[in-house]
């Protein structure tokens, strides 16, 4: 299957258009054949004038200062060293002119992710692009902040930047886009004035059909199961301090916010990898700092990881081995192809062979694997950390649908997302996380968008 | 007292003598690093360096121009290894071992083809008390330099870069893997220059297995100096002053084998107390493929 | 493996290498040595299978290789590099040839505990290693170069002073008793049971790595790290445990050196053992049933070359180099996937 098939896109100076499809659709790809990352099979590029690309995950340089990232391969010089000066003051003046400041010299490793994205800005910036192209670029802003964030890229587009916003947030694209080019499997499929359409006609289009429904919640009175106490713990940079909260067997909790507040100190800390100061209680008995992610895993815990490839998976490994990976001391040696097919079925993986190879299979089947085996065994408490995070919207909802199932049998689930409208749909209650604390608390029933999104960015 | 004092000179002379080929090897091995490459085959660059110095200066009557070959040889040896790691994504330990060990066997090889005699070379000219000094000094000031294009040159910064995240490195534009494979290469030329010192300017001959391991310990000085020019110069002089001890040392009862032990025990003690502490340059060691 | 698979795969493709290696360098330097390259590969093959000697000989050298590379491909499984196996083994020789000679055993004793004195020397000396990668996130490469060097310093030390024993030449412990010699396998040539310990012992390897939770652990460990952690295998234990279980490995090789072929311990037992076993548990691809291929192309060449030296006058070192270069060859196979010590 080609990642991008036939595709003709035109872009006009002045204008905003987005470009929305699934993922897997061959957005971010086509993204890459216009800035000339990835040579094209067959087709042309023109552009007149440069071409610029924001990144989805920032390709910035964690060591090195701010300066060093935006002028990196464009360093003033003076004689054969660097003018250090004079780059100080090209990044303050770029800062200025285009409302997004940052302090040069400060090394970026230290900066808030919103900041960060300041900087991959301006370093596409300071080569006055006249198309720049944005891969979801709001995925790390909190609500308030990207209204603000399309205040800056209207302006650039009325200096004449012809923008391209590669997105998946329809709301957005109805809110700020001109027009609005659909994606489904490699493909254009549509093409509008977002004046002319509506979010659910775009989801249609990128699904192709109607988007599948998401599994029943059961009526379920939750019991008390895990509380937590003054929780605060540490994993890399991210950071959660003095968190209370409790989670019922029987029911989700979404934790809702934006990417970098705190939710992998959580999440790691839950699983055993990161330690904690303050209680954590599952089931009347507290959990303990050093105990390390066995021990979790046999009290019952068990956590779908955020990054599938990296913290979940043996890619180089078959399915078999895959499936068991957490539980492979519960299972008896021989038993272990039972247990993986019975992950296969249940969970509908492609193809259904439990000797291929994982590294192979798409996205969403990799992310079956690993919710399925999270939930299987009978988990009691269930933390999933972005469990649809890359993957088509059909393993999405087969996703959620099994975390709600596993909720009305009685596990309690933890879901960290942060898509909020993943955690409106299937959480009965939400918790806000911002700068490392809970910020508020939302049932089910009193849920308010506008005071969650601003939680999140960080105001009381 | 005036002899306590002139052993102690004596000492730190030995230090600074013991510690040159360590400088330029760890040196070597702290650009190709930062560019995002581990050497581990710094020991067989500076065989090479060794051998061939003595092979040409021999032949030649030149140490000048055995110093050149000897570089250029460490050159050759390390754009084998830039290759590898570069264009072909190789496993770099794997390849800087195979290195060392091929490097060993062709140096052994190489005597027995020019001297028609195992074992080691015969005498050839080599630098006098002269050109011996002028090696320690442009050690020195080879750190120095190193310390100055990585901190304030352009290419300094894009080697840096490179090191780090090749692929933010390639978004700027950078050429991340010509980049990395020019800085293996010259790396490569200054570790030869620690070969070159130890055949021409302590010994005036080449036999097997003088390197004994110092590649080694300059992978340690590396690491024990932060993957900095300076740092690496200083642990260096470190490992060097445990091997002056030895020498100095060798005329008391203690056994001799303990005292040539005491610079690789330093190193291991070394990497115990500073590995976890210190980051590497994050993409140190990881094959960049372009997609 | 199925055949077909085999012959698409990359293990075909890299044997293939291998071969061009040491028969295009082999035969270069042999021109250059001023030998033609029938006459030195024929002396090669002549020294390596020409009489029944020679080729228990042959089996000989595939022997002392296939201990230390099957413990380097033990620690390359659980992700680390054994770069120590020489020392290891150098140690592991020691201990054997030292605890035979010095200490009256009863007679059915005196061999086990001859290689288990080897094995458990070894073990510690990789436990070494381990042990400050699991600890203290020290890079192991590093560690076990450093102790190769010590081990070797340490053995002469001890052997000559502190633990010498009389009736020993210099840097080596007295002839063996009887009882710890390993019985020959061909009287009248240096093979001994050694060979068939070795080829158990890489049946037994097979079956754990690949048929055992500890295996799946160790394999875990060291193809995806992270998720191994997070998995519940404890990454520090799993480093420590299998550095030891390759230095015994190693060291019992030594130890069967010294039980069987020379009967005493000599600081000279190992012309680079373990550095060239590095090149068989590549060319393996760390599969104990392929190394003991390995092992034995690599005993081909070893003992050939100390005829090809002999007759035909082409320097051992031909053989080192090649060597050198497989391992070079060989190193684009991704061998060990996460390399960064954090």
């Amino acid at each position: 299957m080609q990642a991008v098939d036939g595709v003709d896109l035109d872009l006009f100076p002045g204008e905003i258009h987005a470009l929305v499809g699934e993922n897997g659709a061959g957005k971010s790809t086509l993204a890459a054949i216009a800035y000339g990352a990835v040579r094209p099979d067959a087709g042309t590029v023109e552009a007149i004038g440069t071409v610029g690309l924001v990144h989805q995950h920032f390709k910035l340089i964690e060591r090195l200062r701010v300066w060093e990232n935006v002028l990196l391969n464009r360093e003033p010089r003076r004689g054969l060293a660097i003018d250090v000066e004079a780059a100080r003051e090209r990044v303050r003046r770029l800062g200025e002119e285009y409302g997004l400041r940052v302090d040069p010299d400060a090394v970026v490793e230290t900066l808030p992710v919103g900041i960060k994205q300041r900087v991959e800005l301006l370093r596409e910036l300071d080569r006055e692009p006249a198309v720049l192209l944005l891969d979801e670029p709001t995925a790390s802003l909190a609500p308030g902040e990207i209204a603000s964030f399309f205040g800056t890229i209207a302006g650039l587009a009325g200096r004449g930047t012809a923008i391209l916003v590669v997105t998946h947030k329809l709301a957005e694209v109805i809110a700020y886009a001109d027009r609005v080019t659909v994606m489904r499997a490699g493909a254009v499929v549509a093409h509008h004035r977002t004046s002319d359409t509506t979010a659910a006609e775009i989801a249609r289009e990128m699904v192709g059909g109607e988007v599948p429904a998401l599994a029943a919640r059961a009526e379920v009175a939750p019991r008390a199961l895990f509380e937590a106490r003054g929780l605060s713990a540490q994993a890399g940079s991210s950071l959660i301090v003095d968190a209370s909260f409790a989670l019922g067997a029987g029911e989700i909790v979404g934790v809702a916010g934006i990417e970098g507040n705190g939710q992998s100190a959580l999440a790691d800390a839950l699983a055993g990898v990161a330690p904690f100061t303050g209680t954590m209680t599952l089931a009347g008995t507290p959990l303990r700092s050093d105990e390390g992610p066995a021990a979790r895993i046999a009290r019952g815990i068990h956590v779908i990881p955020q990054d599938r490839r990296s913290e979940a998976l043996v890619l180089d490994w078959n399915v078999r081995d895959n499936a068991v990976l957490g539980r492979q001391r519960q299972i008896p040696f021989a038993r272990y192809g039972e247990a993986a097919r019975e992950i296969i079925e249940r969970f509908d993986v492609r193809p259904p062979d439990s000797d291929a190879i994982v590294g192979m299979l798409s996205g969403g089947n990799q992310q079956k694997i690993v919710v399925g085996r999270a939930l299987a065994g009978a988990p009691v408490l269930v933390v999933a950390y972005q469990p649809t995070r890359g993957i088509d919207i059909g393993a999405a909802i087969l996703v959620q649908s099994r975390l709600i199932e596993a909720r009305n049998a009685g596990a309690g689930v933890l879901l960290i997302s942060f898509e909020l409208d993943e955690i409106f749909a299937c959480a009965d209650r939400v918790l806000v996380l911002a700068q490392g604390r809970i910020a508020g608390e939302f049932s089910r029933d009193g849920i308010d968008r506008g005071r969650i999104g601003s939680l999140m960015a960080g105001n009381a | 007292m005036n002899a306590a004092l002139a052993a102690i000179a004596a000492v730190l002379a030995l230090t600074l003598v013991k510690a040159t080929p360590l400088i330029y090897a760890a040196l070597g091995g702290v650009l190709s690093e930062r560019s995002g490459v581990i050497n581990i085959g710094l020991e067989g660059i500076m065989i090479a360096g060794a051998f061939t110095s003595v092979a040409v200066s021999g032949a030649t009557g030149s140490p000048v121009a055995g110093a050149l070959a000897g570089i250029a040889a460490g050159a050759l040896l390390a754009a084998v290894l830039a290759f590898g790691a570069t264009r072909l994504g190789v496993d770099q330990i794997v390849a800087g071992t195979g290195l060392n060990i091929a490097a060993l066997a062709a140096a052994a090889f190489g005597i027995v083809l020019v001297y028609h005699q195992p074992g080691a070379s015969r005498e050839v000219p080599g630098f006098g008390r002269g050109g011996e000094l002028t090696l320690i000094a442009l050690a020195f000031a080879t750190a120095v330099l190193l310390h100055i294009v990585l901190q304030r040159t352009p290419w300094g910064l894009h080697v840096r870069a490179c090191g780090e995240d090749p692929s933010a490195a390639e978004a700027a534009g950078i050429d991340a893997l010509r980049t990395r494979f020019i800085a293996v290469v010259t790396g490569g030329a200054i570790a030869s220059l620690g070969g070159v010192y130890l055949s021409l300017a302590e010994l005036d001959l080449y036999s097997d297995g003088m390197t004994a391991g110092r590649g080694f310990i300059a992978l340690a000085a590396v690491i024990f100096g932060r993957w900095t020019p300076l740092g690496a110069t200083g642990a260096a002089l470190f490992f060097g002053f445990f091997s002056a001890l030895q020498f100095a040392l060798q005329r008391t009862g203690v056994p001799s084998e303990l005292m040539q032990a005491l610079p690789y025990a330093a190193a291991v003690v070394a990497l115990a107390g500073f590995a976890g502490r210190v980051r590497a340059p994050a993409a140190d060691g990881v094959p960049y493929v372009r997609h | 493996m199925t055949l077909r698979g085999f012959l698409r795969g990359r293990t075909f493709r890299d044997l293939a290498v291998v071969t061009v290696l040491v028969f295009g360098v082999g035969s270069v330097a042999m021109l250059l040595a001023h030998v033609s390259p029938i006459d030195g590969f024929g002396a090669l093959f002549d020294g390596a299978f020409g009489t029944p000697e020679e080729f228990a000989e042959t089996l000989v050298q595939t022997t002392n290789l296939l201990f230390p590379a099957l413990g380097i491909a033990v620690a390359f499984r659980a992700g680390l590099f054994n770069i120590g196996a020489e020392g290891q083994l150098i140690l592991g020789g020691f201990a054997a040839g030292w605890l035979g000679a010095a200490v009256p055993l009863p007679a059915f004793v005196a061999l086990p505990m001859v290689l288990a004195a080897g094995a458990l020397a070894g073990g510690i000396w990789g436990a070494i290693p381990g042990f400050l990668r699991a600890r203290f996130a020290a890079n192991e490469v590093i560690a076990t170069l450093m102790l190769n060097v010590i081990a070797f310093l340490l053995a002469t030390y001890l052997v000559n002073g502190p633990l010498a024993l009389a009736g020993a030449g210099p840097s080596e412990t007295p002839t063996l008793p009887h009882a710890a010699q390993l019985p020959d396998l061909l009287t009248g040539s240096r093979l001994t049971w050694a060979f068939v310990i070795a080829l158990a012992l890489a049946l037994f390897l097979r079956w754990l790595l690949f048929r055992t939770i500890f295996g799946y652990e160790l394999r875990a460990a060291g193809d995806a790290p992270e998720a191994a952690k997070r998995a519940g295998i404890d990454l520090g234990r799993t480093a420590l445990v299998a550095m030891s279980i390759s230095g015994a490995i190693a060291g019992l090789g030594g130890a069967t050196i010294v039980s069987g072929e020379l009967h005493r311990f000599n600081t000279g037992l190992s012309p680079g053992y373990g550095f060239i076993a590095i090149a068989v548990a590549l060319v393996g691809s760390l599969d104990p049933l392929w190394i003991v291929a390995a092992a034995f192309a690599f005993g081909v060449l070893q003992s050939g070359g100390i005829a090809m030296q002999a007759e035909a006058g082409v320097p051992r070192d031909v053989v080192s180099l090649v060597t050198g270069l497989v391992i070079i060859a060989l190193a684009g196979r991704r061998v060990v996937a996460a390399r960064r010590t954090t």
